[in-house]
């Protein structure tokens, strides 16, 4: 609605994603402006597999939350950071997550490298964008990027670092990161 | 004062979803009129909208200012599915404007992303 877009912002949105306890929601609020927020969206029997349901107590609808935060760049611009559940039960909320999305933040925790595989799947097909950033706890860098691409078997051209959740200044690292693979994408035309 | 005319908002009866067929032609809410990140804000009124429910007033409060789909709806407690829908009367009635930016349609050009990284850096 070009009426509008003299009065309010354009909005980027940039998925973080990675298993439970990975950091998404500490990634999230290190560099959020407001304090973490949180959405809901319905689960019904349609929106998943009727077997998913299937252990969860049942239940034929729920709701599955969306952390998410904000970041204003200036007047016109605002980041919102959405931490993107990794379980596959959530994998309904990923194609309207995508949709839009400028990139994506997959949070490895080296513990359970392989709760991002469905995830980084789902980007590669999606055409998504993304870094992989490894949530390093307590300062320990206890694997070398090298060993995490190895171990995601995800492609050459895509950056893997490590970073600290809890940083904000860390966290920054990873959102220019990501931003700038963005940017090479786009001048490489792909 | 009377509803205005052709507003759509005559029948409503306290339902949450109205008859969209029944309002312009519209059909049920799609994701592309409310992406997650569109922005939202209330149009200022100059008379008392004697047609909205209190679950539309509480939103209308919320985007006073400028806010996004998914920030309205983490204030106001409701599933992002039933703001949308929501978020559709008031669009109809005239009450909000929404902005949808093309980033949501195509990736940033290259002037912008350099832009985002600086700005990111000077944060």
């Amino acid at each position: 609605m070009s009426d509008t877009a003299g009065v309010l912002p354009d909005a980027l949105k940039i998925l973080v994603a990675g298993g439970f306890g990975a950091g998404k929601t500490t990634l999230v609020a290190a560099l959020s402006e407001v304090e973490s927020l949180h959405t809901e969206e319905l689960i019904t029997a349609e929106s998943i597999g009727v077997d998913d349901l299937l252990g969860v107590e049942a239940k034929t609808t729920t709701t599955v939350a969306l952390d998410f935060g904000r970041i204003s760049l200036d007047e016109r611009t605002v980041i919102y950071m959405f931490g993107t559940p990794g379980q596959r039960r959530f994998s309904f909320m990923w194609e309207e997550l995508a949709e839009g999305a400028l990139g994506a933040i997959v949070l490895a925790d080296t513990r359970r490298l392989e709760d991002c595989f469905e995830t980084i799947d789902f980007f590669e097909q999606r055409q998504v964008p993304f870094i992989v950033a490894v949530n390093c706890f307590n300062g320990v860098r206890s694997h070398l990027p090298g060993d995490v691409r190895i171990a995601l078997d995800v492609d050459s051209g895509v950056p893997v670092m490590l970073c600290d959740a809890r940083e904000r200044e860390s966290v920054k690292r990873v959102m220019i990161e990501l931003v700038s693979h963005v940017l090479e994408l786009e001048l490489s035309g792909a | 004062m009377s509803v205005t005319p052709g507003d759509g908002f005559g029948d409503g009866g306290g339902r949450l979803i109205r008859p969209y067929s029944l309002t312009g032609g519209r059909t049920r809410p799609s994701r592309s009129d409310f992406a997650m990140t569109s922005q939202v804000v209330a149009v200022p009124m100059m008379r008392r909208a004697v047609e909205l429910e209190p679950e539309h007033r509480a939103i209308l409060v919320e985007c006073a200012r400028p806010a996004s789909v998914a920030e309205i709806s983490a204030r106001v407690r409701l599933p992002l599915g039933v703001l949308r829908i929501l978020l559709a009367d008031l669009l109809d009635g005239g009450h909000v404007m929404v902005h949808e930016s093309t980033w949501q349609r195509e990736r940033p050009d290259a002037q912008t992303l350099r832009s985002v990284i600086d700005r990111i850096r000077a944060l």
